[in-house]
């Protein structure tokens, strides 16, 4: 019989590194779908599954046991997602300085780049285009509502957030989202 | 902001959430009772189901890891090694720095004063005691000692070896660049070069009939017959020889194997 996810996560904060193989078979294809729904980039949704992990090796002794596995690797999920695309900010304002205030929206709405153009739609260029705009926890909010299909609640559980702050936040979103992709057709 | 506009402020983000799929009940019948009063509401309500309709088509929705699980999960095994190796390194050094200063601390006291004879003493001793030769003794090393260093180091041979194909073997199995000279051909010019130079250094890479590496025999081997078809690929490579070579990895789970083979070889 296969060993549940909390016996797995049990084995992992007793340093069991043999626990690592078949938590990452059940969940790395869902982090790598928030990962990749966040970032919108290949390479750093990959970089995102491993450090999820990880961090969860390093912090399994800390997990709840009466808590689930998945929104707790979903969370880890999301704050790895958000360092990287912040570390990629950070160094792109480095090597291009942009004027006072200008930052978020011309990150944004930066072109992408002519491999991505080649393989990707332009629904999904405009769709990248627009999640990036959006404030980093609103995004996260329309994420894992809108590619996880989860739950209000369960998003405010992941994101440590007030029920009431993340339908605010997921209609702000909605509303950003409309405005952006205003005449796309699937 | 007036109350009136206060009001259908709370209203929009309803009608968002109704959009979205997140009111039930009373909720939902209120709103939908609203947006029959309200054209405004009802025009929001219809643009965001169209863009949700728009975000349903994005690819990323239903995105499948681009490379095998076994690949994720060699490296953050690798990486969570390393982490546990390091960490207990740094207790090991600090137990070890902590115990050097006490048995200094405790030692000292009784070795420093003949270690620091008086001046004069050590002038007529200079003059009256002739240096001794330094004796040199030849190190002796016993043959089991020796037969454990060559087990080390055929092991640390065979896990070089395994590394440099997994390298190799994790790019073809998952996503080949494409042939710039030919359309539709993947590039694995540099995946055949180095699995010709595997191949060709197998020999004295890899010491096989040493009995600490015999387990791994079978791996390498499989490992070698599949570095000889990568290294027959032409360098812009047809894509269905390339999904053939793919294939026969998935079909033997060579990579989990390599991964299994060398945690045990390393121990």
């Amino acid at each position: 019989m296969e060993a549940s996810d909390r016996e797995l996560m049990g084995r992992l904060a007793r340093g069991d590194r043999d626990a690592l193989a078949p938590l990452m078979e059940r969940h790395s294809r869902r982090v790598h779908r928030i990962a990749l729904a966040y970032l919108r980039n290949v390479d750093d949704a990959l970089d995102v599954v491993q450090d999820t992990f990880v961090k969860a090796f390093e912090h399994a002794a800390r997990w709840n046991a009466d808590s689930e596995v998945a929104p707790w690797l979903a969370r880890i999920a999301v704050n790895q997602s958000i360092d990287r695309y912040r570390r990629e900010k950070r160094r792109r304002a480095s090597f291009e300085p942009l004027a006072e205030g200008d930052h978020h929206e011309s990150l944004s709405s930066q072109l992408p780049s002519p491999e991505a153009r080649a393989s990707g739609s332009e629904t999904s260029l405009r769709i990248a285009a627009a999640l990036r705009s959006l404030p980093e926890r609103q995004r996260a909010v329309f994420v894992l509502r809108h590619y996880e299909e989860l739950s209000l609640e369960e998003i405010a559980g992941i994101l440590e957030m007030r029920l009431g702050t993340v339908k605010s936040s997921l209609h702000r979103a909605i509303h950003e989202m409309r405005r952006r992709l205003q005449g796309l057709r699937a | 902001m007036s109350l009136r506009s206060l009001l259908h402020e709370r209203w929009r983000t309803r009608v968002s959430l109704l959009a979205a799929g997140c009111l039930e009940g009373g909720e939902q019948q209120a709103t939908l009772l609203h947006l029959d009063a309200c054209g405004e509401c009802r025009r929001e309500h219809e643009a965001a189901l169209a863009m949700l309709e728009t975000l349903a088509a994005d690819p990323a929705r239903d995105a499948e890891l681009p490379v095998p699980v076994e690949f994720l999960v060699t490296r953050v095994e690798a990486r969570v090694a390393a982490l546990t190796r390091s960490r207990g390194f740094r207790w090991a050094r600090l137990a070890y720095s902590l115990a050097v200063a006490a048995a200094l601390f405790v030692v000292l006291p009784w070795i420093l004063p003949p270690l620091v004879p008086p001046v004069v003493d050590r002038v007529v001793k200079r003059t009256v005691e002739p240096v001794a030769p330094i004796a040199v003794e030849p190190v002796a090393m016993d043959d089991a000692a020796l037969r454990r260093v060559e087990r080390t180091v055929a092991r640390e041979q065979a896990v070089r070896y395994l590394s440099e194909a997994q390298d190799v073997l994790m790019t073809v199995a998952s996503t080949p660049r494409s042939c710039l000279l030919e359309d539709r051909h993947l590039d694995l010019s540099e995946e055949s070069r180095r699995s010709r130079e595997l191949v060709s250094r197998r020999a004295l890479l890899v010491a096989l009939d040493d009995d600490s590496v015999a387990s791994a025999r079978l791996v390498i081997d499989d490992v070698d017959h599949v570095l000889r078809e990568v290294a027959r690929l032409d360098p812009c490579a047809n894509p269905e020889a390339v999904a053939r070579v793919q294939q026969q990895m998935e079909q033997d789970r060579l990579l989990m194997k390599i991964r299994l083979m060398s945690r045990e070889l390393v121990g």
